[in-house]
């Protein structure tokens, strides 16, 4: 079924996922991954090189796939979109050159648009509610901001970051230490389930008056990673179930006291959590309880879409197609900045 | 009629040609090291619209190296998905035969960039490529005593000579990446993973084995391997630990704490492969170099540290006891 509206292929490489998607509109036609994280997992992280090699190489098979799920020949697509920013330059210009090649091979137009607004467009597959204005928590293996969207295609305000590891990054270093294996969110996520997340009081970082007035929104998730160590040097005898569910609460919590708090301040209502970390059950949970008691509407897209894919790019692609937006010049530059805050380059 | 779409990125020069039957429709370039993601699009699409609507494009050819990576892929990925879109053929080349195939000297040399100060490398004799490209250090190629050509002397690939390398047969599928990591395949059979406690024990038998009285003992082991802000590598074959390799990042300066292989298994790539894995997690913690000590004389393990690109920074006497001198090497990572 090929739905009603116009059909947009998107193409992500940003990290080490080399992803398609399509979409028909609003509607989610096919989302293809093919991921490279078990070359990955014994490094303890994302090799670049590694990466890049990766999504040249499964690039073809990953288009011809998605075009088969979605039932669509390549010539049928009305418009292309690619993550052109920001991520992993090497990675980033696979994605976009592949892009740029199909596009001008068949005369259709090309959005390049920016991977953190693509991870809440998302969030507009499969329903048709009202997408902005919206508070946005974006939590990954490279991310972790919140973000003003006033206008998901041409609006979005970074309010604040991490001013040094993602989240995600801090589950992963955690993980290494606790040597439960990378990648580190599902992994401290499953034994954290057994233990006593209030065993060990873990700094929440920027959260002190005097953090506030700079980094009011910002995160820091250093002097939690450096916290954690230390208790484990010190405490031989340590519960490793408690160690993980008292990081993973320390996290969970400084995430949403800082999305939450811009939610109130800016008087928005829709609060959007989307990236990676978005499938850790314990942020889930929280999130849920948190925007009852603070009377905000808490969208949290499929678990499928949370983390890096093609079809977030598909999505943020169509709704500028669908607005009208002029495609993004031929040859425009890939960014691997993640001070970027324009949804389409 | 047949029409080609010809691509290079493999060098600093991004190159674009659009020839039929031997005609050139379109020939155009842009120099920039950094810029062949933009250069790319906006040269083929000057060339689609130079070129007359009606005339269709049949294939396309790219070279595929050897040359920068990153540059090299974004030729390649375009060709590959615009081939794939327009439903022809896409057809890979050696770009050092493009710079060979301008030149008429009966033996020489052809060399770009390979970054990392190193080169990629052909040699021609009477035309033809000897053997598959290599990669080493420019001052290597000073005994051979033959012309050198290449990118510093202004030779680029010149993409309208790719349809008749293509036409002898010699193409490539995948780029031509030449360089170590990927061109040493990981022993057979043999597990890398991370080192753990379990393996304290059997690691202090290979080192007892290994280094006699100068081991560490059981407790600088498990020292070295717990400290901070470093990686321990273990290499089982059969459920049994054979080897460990550790790097520790000081202050962004990675130093190699121990690579050990056990009696057994030495010369079959472990030890390679465990300096690869660390020198790769080097990088992704973005240390700015490795640094390693290896004792003067150890024939085995100097030579292997040499093609990763480590070289001697200076001598430490005394190092491993008296009259046992070490040699400091070092490769920067940036």
């Amino acid at each position: 079924m090929k739905g009603s509206g116009a059909l947009v292929l998107g193409i992500e490489t940003s990290c080490d996922e080399t992803a398609v998607g399509i979409v028909s509109g609003r509607n989610l036609l096919a989302n293809v991954i093919s991921s490279s994280v078990e070359e990955h997992a014994r490094f303890g992280g994302v090799v670049p090189e590694i990466a890049s090699r990766a999504h040249l190489e499964a690039m073809p098979n990953v288009i011809r796939q998605a075009l088969a799920e979605a039932k669509v020949a390549l010539s049928d697509i009305d418009a292309f979109a690619v993550t052109a920013g920001p991520g992993l330059i090497g990675a980033l210009l696979v994605g976009t050159s592949s892009a740029a090649g199909l596009a001008l091979a068949l005369g259709k137009p090309l959005y390049g648009v920016n991977h953190l607004s693509a991870h809440i467009a998302v969030d507009s597959l499969n329903s048709d509610h009202k997408l902005d204005p919206a508070i946005a928590l974006l939590v990954s293996g490279g991310h972790s901001s919140i973000l003003q969207v006033n206008d998901l295609t041409s609006d979005v305000d970074v309010l604040g970051s991490t001013i040094d590891d993602a989240a995600g990054e801090a589950f992963d270093k955690i993980a290494r230490i606790l040597e439960l294996g990378f990648p580190g969110g599902p992994a401290i996520d499953l034994d954290a389930r057994s233990g006593n997340p209030d065993a060990i009081d873990f700094p929440r970082g920027l959260t002190l008056a005097k953090d506030l007035a700079e980094h009011k929104y910002d995160f820091s998730f250093s002097g939690l990673k450096t916290a954690v160590s230390r208790y484990l040097a010190k405490t031989p005898e340590h519960i490793r179930a408690d160690v993980s569910a008292s990081f993973q609460e320390a996290v969970v919590d400084v995430l949403l006291l800082k999305a939450i708090g811009a939610a109130k301040e800016t008087g928005i209502e829709t609060f959007i959590i989307a990236g990676g970390v978005a499938a850790n059950s314990r942020l889930r949970a929280l999130a849920q309880e948190r925007s009852e008691r603070a009377g905000l509407n808490l969208r949290i897209p499929p678990m499928a879409l949370c983390t890096d894919n093609g079809a977030m790019v598909a999505a943020l692609g169509s709704l500028a197609l669908a607005k009208g937006l002029a495609p993004s010049e031929i040859g425009f530059e890939a960014s691997s900045s993640s001070g970027i805050t324009k949804p389409i380059f | 009629m047949r029409t080609f779409l010809l691509i290079d990125t493999s060098t600093s020069r991004t190159s674009i040609a659009v020839v039929s039957d031997s005609e050139i429709l379109f020939q155009e370039h842009q120099d920039g090291a950094l810029a062949h993601g933009q250069a790319i699009s906006k040269l083929v699409a000057k060339a689609l619209d130079h070129i007359k609507a009606d005339t269709k494009i049949d294939e396309v050819i790219v070279g595929m190296g050897p040359g920068p990576f990153t540059g090299l892929r974004a030729g390649i990925a375009f060709a590959q998905s615009f081939a794939f879109a327009r439903g022809i053929k896409c057809v890979g080349v050696c770009s050092l035969d493009a710079i060979a195939s301008q030149i008429s000297d009966p033996d020489f040399i052809v060399a770009v960039d390979a970054r990392r100060r190193e080169i990629f490398y052909a040699r021609y004799t009477s035309g033809l490529r000897i053997g598959e490209p290599k990669v080493c250090q420019p001052v290597e190629l000073v005994t051979l005593q033959l012309p050198i050509y290449g990118e510093a002397d202004g030779e680029y690939p010149d993409p309208t000579a790719f349809i008749e390398i293509a036409a002898t047969g010699k193409t490539y599928e995948q780029p031509i990446y030449v360089r170590r990591p990927d061109a040493y395949p990981a022993p057979v059979g043999v597990k890398f993973r991370a080192f753990t406690q379990m393996d304290l024990v059997p690691a202090f038998a290979i080192e007892k084995a290994a280094y006699g009285s100068d081991a560490w003992t059981m407790a600088q082991l498990r020292e070295e391997y717990s400290g901070k802000n470093r990686m321990y590598l273990a290499a089982e074959f059969s459920g049994e630990l054979i080897a460990y390799a550790g790097v520790a990042d000081l202050a962004g300066v990675a130093d190699v704490l121990t690579i050990t292989v056990a009696d057994g298994h030495r010369r079959k790539g472990i030890g390679r492969e465990l300096l690869r894995r660390l020198i790769d997690w080097c990088r992704t913690q973005k240390c700015e170099a490795i640094m390693l000590e290896v004792r003067v004389g150890n024939e085995s393990a100097i030579p292997l540290y040499r093609s990763f690109g480590l070289i001697e920074i200076s001598r430490r006497k005394d190092y491993y006891g008296p009259g046992k001198t070490a040699i400091v090497m070092r490769k920067e990572l940036k």
